[in-house]
C-alpha cells in the first residue's frame, strides 16, 4: 500500500501548513461568527439547521472549494520546482500512488481540520437558544469536508498535469471562478441553447439541465445540505437526485486525479 | 550481471542533445565513478536511470530490469541521493529516515542510521533548518536504507566540507564493502580517484573514456604535455602532427601550441610543425597531472581525446536541460 505511506507523510506535512491551519480556522470562525450573532427572538425556538443552512448561502459553497485549492494546487507541481518529489520518486512509489497518495492526505489534512473545527460552532449553537440535531450537524460536517475533499481532488488532478507552478496557479484561479461564481452563468446559457433538443437525443431538457446543475461538485453539494438540513437526506422527492449528486462528487474524486495522473506518467520530472 | 546497462541511450530535450548514443555498463559490485563537467549530461543519465526522464532513443536497464516497465519495485533494490532535491521542510529528519523506511517496508532503526550519516544530534529538528550539507547527509541516510543493492548517488560530495566529503568516501567504501554496488558522479576528480574501480568521463552528452584508476595513471605517466611558443598556427597545421604515432592530441590557442603526446614522440612533433612552416620559438614541457588528463578529456580546449574524434571539435557547452 505504497499510496498510503504517501498520504499518510503527506498528510503529516500538510496539517503543519500554515495557509491549511489559518484559512479553516477562518472559516470556522465565520460559522461560529452567524451562530454567535444570528439570535432568534425572545420565545422563538430555532433550528441549528436554519443556522448552518444560511452559513451555507453566505460562504461556506463559496469559501471551501478556495481553500481546498489554495491548500492543493501546488501539491504536485511544488514538490517539482522544489525538488522534493525526486527524494518522492527515489523510494518506490509510483507516480500513481505519488498523486492519489496526495488526494489521500491532503484531503484527510483539510477534512481533519475542518472537523475539528466544527466543534467550536457546535459548542456556540449548543450554549445558544437552538436546538442541535447531532446527526445532522455531524452530516452537515461531514458533507463539507466531502466536498473539501472534491476541490482538493480536483486541485490535485491539475497539479499533477500542469507544466509549471505557475500554470498550476493560474488553473486553480480559473478552476475557482469557473466553479463557484460562474457556473450559474454557464449553466443557463447551456440550458438555453438546448431549451429545444432535436427528438432523436434520448433526453429530456430537464435530465441535462439537472445533469449541468450536478456537475458543479459545489452545486452537487448543496443540493446534498439542503436535503439533509430538511431532514430528507436520501428520502423524499429528490432522493435520486440526491443519489446522483452524491454519485457526481465521488466521481469528480477519483476522475480529476486521473486524468491528471496520465498526463503525469509522460512528463519529464 | 551488469548492475546498470544503457545501450545507445540519446535524450534530446527539444534542439538540445543532453546525452548522445551513451553505450555505458556497470558490472555487480564495482564502484563506478561518473565523471565530468557540469552540464556534460550526468544528471540526465542518472535521471533515466530512475525513470524521471525518458530516453528519446535506445534502452536503460538497471538490476537487469528495463526501468520504463520495471515499475517502483525496482527501486525497493536501489538507494538514491539525488540532485536537486529539497527535503520537506516542515518534517524532522527522523520523520524523513522513517519515511524511507515504511516506503521500502524494511524495519531498519532510524537511529542507527542518522547517527551513521552524522545527523544523530538533528534528528528531531525540522529538516527546513538543516544546512545544505545536513541536506545532502539526510538524503543519503534515506538512499542507505533498506541495504540497497545498488546505490546511485548524484553528486554526493556537493555542500559537504572536506570531514565530510571524507565521511561519505568512507561510507561509500563500507557500502561496497557489504556487496553493494555503488555508481556515482561527480565534476571533481579528487573526489573519485581514492574509491573507485573503474571511472567513465562524459562530456557533452558522450562517454569520452572509461577506464581503471590505474588505467588512466598509466596513461599520464607515459605522457607528456608540450608547450610550444610559435609565431602562428592554425588548427589544420596540426593535423600532420596529430597523425604521428603516439600523440594522443593537439591544439592550438594564438600563439600557444599544447601538444600531449609519449616522451619518445616528442622530436618528431617539433620536427614535424618546423616542416610544416612554424617557427617554434619557445619549447615547455609538463608531465600530465590525473586532473590534467581528467581536463584535457573535458574542457574543450587544450589536448582532446585519443580515440580521434571524441570532443576533438569544440562545441558550446550543452545545456542540461533537465530541471
Amino acid at each position: 500500500m505504497s499510496w498510503l505511506v504517501v498520504a499518510r507523510k503527506d498528510f503529516e506535512d500538510s496539517i503543519r501548513s500554515r495557509w491549511l491551519v489559518g484559512l479553516t480556522a477562518v472559516f470556522v470562525l465565520l460559522i461560529s461568527a452567524v451562530a454567535y450573532f444570528v439570535r432568534p427572538g425572545p420565545g422563538e425556538e430555532v433550528s441549528a439547521n436554519a443556522i448552518l443552512q444560511l452559513a451555507g448561502d453566505l460562504f461556506v459553497g463559496t469559501l471551501v472549494p478556495l481553500i481546498a485549492l489554495v491548500v492543493a494546487y501546488n501539491a504536485v507541481t511544488g514538490e517539482r520546482k522544489s525538488g522534493s518529489i525526486k527524494l518522492l520518486l527515489s523510494l518506490p512509489h509510483s507516480r500513481a500512488d505519488v498523486v492519489f497518495g496526495k488526494v489521500a492526505g491532503r484531503s484527510a489534512a483539510l477534512s481533519t481540520a475542518i472537523i475539528v473545527g466544527f466543534i467550536l460552532p457546535a459548542i456556540i449553537l449548543a450554549i445558544g437558544p437552538f436546538t442541535l440535531e447531532f446527526g445532522a450537524y455531524l452530516g452537515y460536517t461531514l458533507l463539507v469536508a466531502l466536498l473539501a475533499s472534491v476541490f482538493v481532488a480536483i486541485a490535485v488532478g491539475w497539479s499533477a498535469a500542469a507544466p509549471s507552478q505557475r500554470i498550476a496557479l493560474g488553473g486553480a484561479i480559473g478552476l475557482y471562478f469557473l466553479f463557484v461564481p460562474f457556473w450559474d452563468a454557464i449553466q443557463f446559457r447551456l440550458q438555453m441553447a438546448i431549451a429545444s433538443l432535436p427528438e432523436w437525443v434520448p433526453l429530456t431538457s430537464e435530465t441535462v439541465g439537472n445533469l449541468l446543475f450536478l456537475a458543479n461538485p459545489s452545486s452537487a453539494y448543496s443540493g446534498l445540505t439542503g436535503a439533509l438540513l430538511a431532514g430528507e437526506f436520501m428520502s423524499g422527492e429528490t432522493a435520486s437526485l440526491q443519489l446522483s449528486a452524491l454519485s457526481m462528487l465521488l466521481f469528480w474524486l477519483l476522475a480529476a486525479p486521473l486524468v491528471g495522473l496520465l498526463v503525469f506518467e509522460r512528463r519529464d520530472l | 550481471m551488469s548492475a546498470i546497462q544503457l545501450s545507445r541511450v540519446t535524450k534530446r530535450f527539444g534542439d538540445v542533445v543532453a546525452v548522445r548514443e551513451l553505450d555505458l555498463s556497470v558490472e555487480s559490485g564495482e564502484i563506478y565513478g561518473f565523471l565530468g563537467p557540469n552540464g556534460a549530461g550526468k544528471s540526465t543519465t542518472i535521471n533515466m536511470l530512475l525513470d524521471f526522464v525518458r530516453p528519446t532513443e535506445g534502452t536503460v536497464e538497471v538490476l537487469g530490469e528495463p526501468v520504463e516497465t520495471a515499475g517502483a519495485d525496482l527501486r525497493e533494490r536501489i538507494g538514491v541521493l539525488p540532485e536537486g532535491f529539497d527535503v520537506y521542510s516542515r518534517l524532522s529528519g527522523r520523520k524523513h529516515i522513517e519515511f524511507a523506511i515504511e516506503s521500502k517496508d524494511v524495519d531498519d532503526d532510524p537511529d542507527e542510521i542518522l547517527d551513521r550519516v552524522g545527523l544523530g544530534d538533528a534528528a528531531d529538528r525540522n529538516a527546513g533548518g538543516y544546512s545544505k550539507g545536513m541536506r545532502q547527509r539526510l538524503a543519503l541516510g534515506m538512499a542507505l536504507v533498506g541495504e540497497p543493492e545498488l546505490l546511485i548517488l548524484d553528486e554526493p560530495s556537493s555542500g559537504l566540507d572536506p570531514g565530510g566529503a571524507k565521511e561519505m568516501r568512507e561510507i561509500v567504501e563500507a557500502e561496497a564493502d557489504r556487496g553493494a554496488t555503488v555508481f556515482f558522479s561527480s565534476h571533481v576528480l579528487g573526489q573519485v580517484e581514492a574509491v573507485c574501480d573503474r571511472v567513465g568521463i562524459l562530456h557533452e552528452g558522450e562517454l569520452v573514456t572509461e577506464d581503471s584508476i590505474e588505467g588512466l595513471r598509466d596513461e599520464t605517466d607515459s605522457e607528456e604535455t608540450l608547450i610550444l611558443t610559435v609565431d602562428d598556427a592554425t588548427d589544420d597545421d596540426l593535423d600532420a602532427v596529430r597523425a604521428l604515432a603516439g600523440v594522443s592530441g593537439a591544439a592550438v590557442d594564438g600563439t600557444t601550441v599544447t601538444v600531449a603526446c609519449e616522451s619518445a614522440a616528442k622530436t618528431e612533433v617539433i620536427s614535424t610543425l618546423t616542416e610544416t612552416g612554424i617557427e617554434i620559438q619557445d619549447i615547455e614541457t609538463e608531465s600530465t597531472s590525473l586532473e590534467e588528463l581528467f581536463l584535457s578529456y573535458t574542457d574543450g580546449e587544450g589536448v582532446v581525446g585519443t580515440d580521434g574524434e571524441a570532443g576533438s571539435t569544440p562545441e558550446p557547452p550543452t545545456p542540461e536541460g533537465s530541471q
